[in-house]
């Protein structure tokens, strides 16, 4: 540790970025490979977590009086899924497409503004000086405690306002910074980014956009990766105010699941093939991003 | 400042909206030249779109749209459905308290909804047409008819309410199974709620398994035929729950039947109650038309559904749906014109082809497609002239005041303490609503 | 300064090179470019949430003052008789205990499991990617699976878990009827949902801990347990104050769980588990459609919130800074640097 402060001070900006390599490097003596106890009991959390996904497929694959008759109707998926796959995407009433299209494009834009602002602001909040820093991060966490169910009827007033009920931009808009975010990089950033790099840069002559660019951003790569991925999967399940904002002309995945669920009985057979469909893009973004997620750390290193 | 409206908010968002204002007038104007001038159908009239908004399935199919649009060419519809009435609810209510932008050209609403929504009148186009004088039965206009005269919706479907009953379960229990014998058993035209319970203590002694569902289900069947449960009609004023006898005698007939098991203790829609259908949980059921759909669905696998031509205490109504047009909209004239096409009764017995929503219509409920229409789930009952029965018993719809589902709710309450959870005796559980109905306002 | 580790003096990135360099034009811009850059970077935040958040925040300030039915609209300004209704209100009290009896049964739990979950995530697995990812899942599925297989966990007559129960001779649980019973189902549900997505965070914590530490731990003698208390635990202390604000800020704002609870989602006859929040969406949507109370309703969950976030952010500052030796460490290096 303090080995790291002394390089950064005395030697430049290379050493110090042979020290980030060394700070972040994941294999090392003390970390040796886990053990047959840490598989067993990761396995018994994973069993739970994929249960309801497993279940989503199940119901999918039964016909509604079996999932009425037994509470788990039956314990293999198997291909009638694929019928209601096809009713979902070849129904008249839905348009499977353009929501696929609208559910992307939401999902994508606020999670990458929110990443860029989040991160942003968190490394203003986590390592630079300014006068209020304290009391304006106390409001931007103060913020989170606002019900947010309240909102609903102001945002609406103010979305009919500027004419775009019925557009993205509705959803959009307001989605763009969370406070969640901020926070979050804020103190990821505190721990993850020493001072000493920022001032090595400092010293280098780099701007303090530049230094945000070399420096923090590739040290807040793991802590982005995972809001990015938290709030593409927000927006992606998010109902309620696209339910209210938006209509069946141009929807959402989740507005286009819940229209399955119509009439006083619900065909959870169809709703859940639904469901599978709509978290399936998710599980391919997943095995993508995850990929990043453990590889961040290495790759900060090599930029930093 | 006391207004029913926000003015304020609303020139808001009007003066921002100026220019699209400017044209939506326009093509107001010539939607209602295309309303008054339809049959001829001039070619100068500008194609609009007229939005309409429903809930579960009110049998409104793409086909009977296309109908309309091949009629009315310059006029394309679209369908909007929720998925549950609550989330229509939610949806509706937000944007009319926000002024009112991103509402459908008509709007469906339930019966339930009306106690609110009469109180604020101007949201909603004047539907009173006297060319339609006649064509529902009178209590189902009255119900969305304000003191002043002015019609909110138009009736699509009624819930008349019969007896659903479990023949495989009677038989067991040594109870009648024809559904003209258990109608006699009853109490055939004359049926009270005594009968009702008596034969339902009958039953319990030869069998383990509960007599009806839910007591705030039954509740709510028996509530609905007092004309004036909770207010005073003439001031509107709630009436004191704790000297309401006649609430009061109801409810203590269903906690009584209660204590003897006659309920099975399951809430309506709740996930014991979807299962208890699976497991043989009560033999009957108050059961309106639209409810032969969720027994059903329930129900796969079990066959001994059956429904008898009766309901205890006269007739009785539970749910039913109008379409409104909200004043806000710009093609009101246009959609009103829709509205009332897909009200007639040539429309709505179609519908109850399709969905089972039973019609409002008087020709419709007399029509050959209805009287006719059976339903094989239920042993082949003749659906279509049952619930025209029990339509025909209805003698009026119940005075429902703006407090309405308020002390109502606070009656159910009581009663699922008592029936469901369990976890107070009825006198206490009745104090404490009489408590919680004096707090409400 | 709040939130941050505030004992540790920042040295800030301009402050030291500012006084000792020569002066000039490139200099003034540089010192402009230290002094604006912070409020720039963190503009883009407030200048959306001024336009998002602060006029509704606004609008139900404005309204709570006033007589206002949803539907109706404004009417007479009534100054603080909405809050004195609600104060006044049984019901009102009942949905703050049950939030934050149901707050206690989630949030402790959630963290503990989190952390631990993580902590074996941090260990160096094979096929890494599989196992993080499979912790979020939950988070990822519709509510609507989840609550389907919920409620048939928790059905009172026939659900799996009283069935089980009862096969095994014991009685069955009134998770609908049972105030604490149907706490813990509520919590139960909050805890699935939320507790791999709180593994995430502490994990990219985790991560970003040295690993030299661990390192000089091993040659201590210290074992996996110990590094974790003395390293791990420090190291991640804004993470861990992160994770217990936000979660105590959502775990007061319970709703989901409670509304797909039961038929009418309203916490049940007795109301024994509704929460503020479905209290406050009943008074404007249910029967009261009291916008003003709700208005009400949420000024004040707002101020509970932002105490117990305080209280809570007190409480968990001062049980991180006792860990060990570490901060004391910390504390020489960045005094020996600025």
């Amino acid at each position: 540790m303090s080995s790291v402060a002394v390089t950064a001070q005395t030697a430049g900006p290379h050493a110090a970025k042979a020290a980030v390599r060394r700070r972040t490097r994941r294999s090392g003596s003390a970390t040796h490979r886990a053990g047959p106890v840490v598989y067993i009991l990761l396995g018994i959390v994973l069993l739970i977590s994929v249960f309801p996904l497993y279940f989503t497929l199940l119901l999918g694959s039964s016909d509604p009086v079996e999932i009425s008759r037994n509470p788990v109707p039956q314990w293999l998926p198997d291909t009638s899924l694929f019928t209601q796959f096809a009713t979902v995407i070849e129904s008249t009433q839905i348009n499977f497409w353009l929501a696929l299209g609208n559910s992307l494009i939401i999902a994508i834009v606020v999670s990458a503004s929110v990443v860029l602002f989040s991160t942003l602001a968190g490394y203003s909040f986590a390592k630079l000086r300014f006068r209020g820093r304290g009391p304006l991060l106390v409001f931007v966490i103060a913020t989170m405690a606002v019900p947010t169910q309240l909102g609903v009827i102001p945002m609406y007033i103010l979305m009919s306002d500027l004419g775009w009920i019925g557009k993205l931009q509705a959803v959009i808009v307001p989605a763009l910074v969370a406070a969640f975010g901020v926070f979050w990089m804020t103190q990821y950033l505190a721990e993850a980014l020493p001072y000493e790099l920022i001032e090595a840069a400092r010293v280098d002559g780099a701007s303090m956009i530049r230094t945000f660019w070399s420096i923090a951003l590739p040290a807040a790569r793991p802590a982005a990766a995972m809001l990015g991925l938290f709030t593409f999967v927000q927006q992606w399940t998010n109902y309620f105010w696209p339910s209210i904002v938006l209509s069946s002309e141009n929807p959402t995945l989740p507005l286009v699941v819940k229209s399955l669920q119509s009439n006083y009985f619900v065909d959870y057979s169809l709703v859940m093939g639904g469901v599978f469909l709509v978290t399936l893009p998710l599980l391919v973004i997943f095995a993508f991003v995850g990929k990043q997620l453990v590889a961040g750390i290495m790759q900060g290193a090599v930029k930093g | 400042m006391l207004s029913s409206t926000r003015p304020t908010r609303r020139t808001a968002a009007r003066t921002l909206q100026a220019t699209a204002g400017v044209a939506a007038v326009a093509l107001a104007l010539t939607a209602c030249g295309a309303a008054e001038g339809s049959e001829g159908g001039s070619e100068e009239d500008g194609p609009i779109t007229l939005k309409v908004a429903t809930f579960n399935d009110f049998g409104y199919t793409e086909e009977m749209l296309a109908e309309y649009t091949e009629e009315h060419p310059n006029v394309t519809v679209e369908h909007v459905k929720a998925a549950t009435t609550d989330d229509a609810r939610s949806n509706m209510t937000t944007k009319l308290a926000a002024g009112g932008e991103g509402l459908a050209d008509i709007e469906a609403i339930e019966v339930d909804w009306l106690p609110e929504l009469m109180q604020y009148p101007d949201l909603f186009t004047d539907m009173a047409d006297p060319e339609l004088d006649g064509r529902w039965v009178d209590w189902k206009v009255q119900q969305a008819t304000t003191p002043e005269g002015k019609v909110i919706g138009y009736g699509t479907d009624i819930g008349p309410e019969a007896i659903c009953y479990r023949a495989d379960l009677f038989e067991k229990a040594g109870l009648p199974t024809d559904r003209k014998e258990v109608a006699e058993l009853l109490g055939g035209d004359s049926a009270t709620w005594e009968d009702y319970f008596a034969a339902g203590r009958e039953f319990v002694k030869e069998s383990d398994v509960a007599w009806y569902d839910s007591a705030a289900g039954t509740f709510q069947g028996m509530v609905n035929q007092l004309p004036a449960a909770f207010e005073d009609p003439e001031s509107g004023e709630p009436k004191d729950l704790g000297e309401n006898t006649e609430v009061k005698g109801i409810y203590d007939e269903i906690t009584a039947s209660v204590d003897d098991e006659l309920s099975a203790g399951l809430e309506q829609w709740g996930d014991d109650w979807v299962a208890g259908f699976q497991n043989d949980a009560f033999a009957t059921m108050l059961c309106p038309a639209w409810m032969t759909g969720p027994i059903e669905q329930n129900s796969g696998g079990i066959e001994g559904w059956d429904i008898a031509d009766v309901f205890p205490g006269g007739g009785g109504n539970w749910g039913g749906s109008f379409l409104t047009v909200p004043a806000s909209g710009e093609n009101a004239e246009a959609a009103k014109e829709l509205a009332a096409w897909l009200t007639d009764p040539a429309q709505q017995t179609k519908a109850f082809e399709s969905a089972g929503t039973f019609p409002s219509q008087l020709e419709a409920q007399d029509s050959e497609a209805v009287q006719s229409f059976t339903n094989p789930f239920f042993n082949d009952a003749p659906v279509g002239e049952i619930f025209s029965t029990r339509a025909q018993n209805i003698d009026g719809a119940p005075y429902k005041g703006a407090n309405y589902f308020a002390i109502r709710d606070e009656v159910t309450n009581a009663l699922n303490r008592v029936d469901i959870t369990k976890s107070t005796d009825a006198e206490e559980s009745w104090t404490e609503a009489v408590e919680k109905a004096a707090a409400l306002g | 300064m709040a939130v941050l580790t505030p004992q540790r003096s920042a040295p800030g990135s301009g402050a030291p090179q500012r006084e000792s360099r020569r002066l000039g034009f490139s200099q003034r811009l540089g010192r402009w470019d230290v002094k604006l850059s912070p409020y720039l970077y963190i503009s883009p935040f407030f200048i959306l949430f001024a336009i998002t958040g602060l006029f509704p925040l606004g609008y139900t300030a404005f309204v709570s003052v006033h007589e206002w039915s949803l539907l109706g609209g404004q009417g007479d300004f009534i100054g603080l008789q909405n809050f004195a209704d609600v104060l006044a209100h049984p019901t009102f009290w009942k949905s703050l205990v049950n939030t934050l009896s149901i707050f206690v049964f989630s949030s402790i739990p959630q963290v503990i499991i989190a952390i631990t979950i993580a902590a074996l995530l941090d260990q160096n697995l094979r096929s890494a990617t599989f196992w993080r990812m499979g912790v979020l899942i939950p988070y990822v599925v519709a509510p609507v699976a989840v609550s389907l297989i919920f409620g048939r966990l928790f059905a009172d007559q026939y659900g799996l878990i009283n069935s089980v129960l009862n096969t095994i001779g014991l009685d069955s649980i009134a998770w609908h009827g049972d105030r604490i019973a149907s706490h813990v189902a509520i919590a139960t549900m909050v805890n699935y949902r939320w507790m791999g997505y709180n593994a995430l965070i502490f994990l990219a914590a985790m991560q970003a801990v040295p690993r030299d530490l661990y390192e000089a731990a091993v040659i201590d003698g210290a074992g996996r347990v110990r590094q974790f208390f003395s390293i791990t635990v420090p190291q991640i202390r804004a993470t861990i104050i992160f994770v217990v604000i936000t979660s105590t800020i959502g775990g007061l704002q319970i709703f989901d769980e409670v509304r797909l609870f039961d038929a009418t989602g309203l916490g049940g006859p007795d109301r024994n588990w509704m929460t503020t929040v479905v209290f406050l969406y009943d008074t404007a949507w249910g029967n009261q459609h009291s916008l003003g109370r709700a208005s009400a309703v949420a000024w004040l969950l707002f101020l509970l919130i932002v105490v117990i976030g305080l209280v809570n952010f007190l409480v968990t500052q001062r049980i991180s800074s006792a860990g060990p030796t570490k901060k004391s460490k910390r504390k020489s290096n960045t005094g020996g640097n600025s």
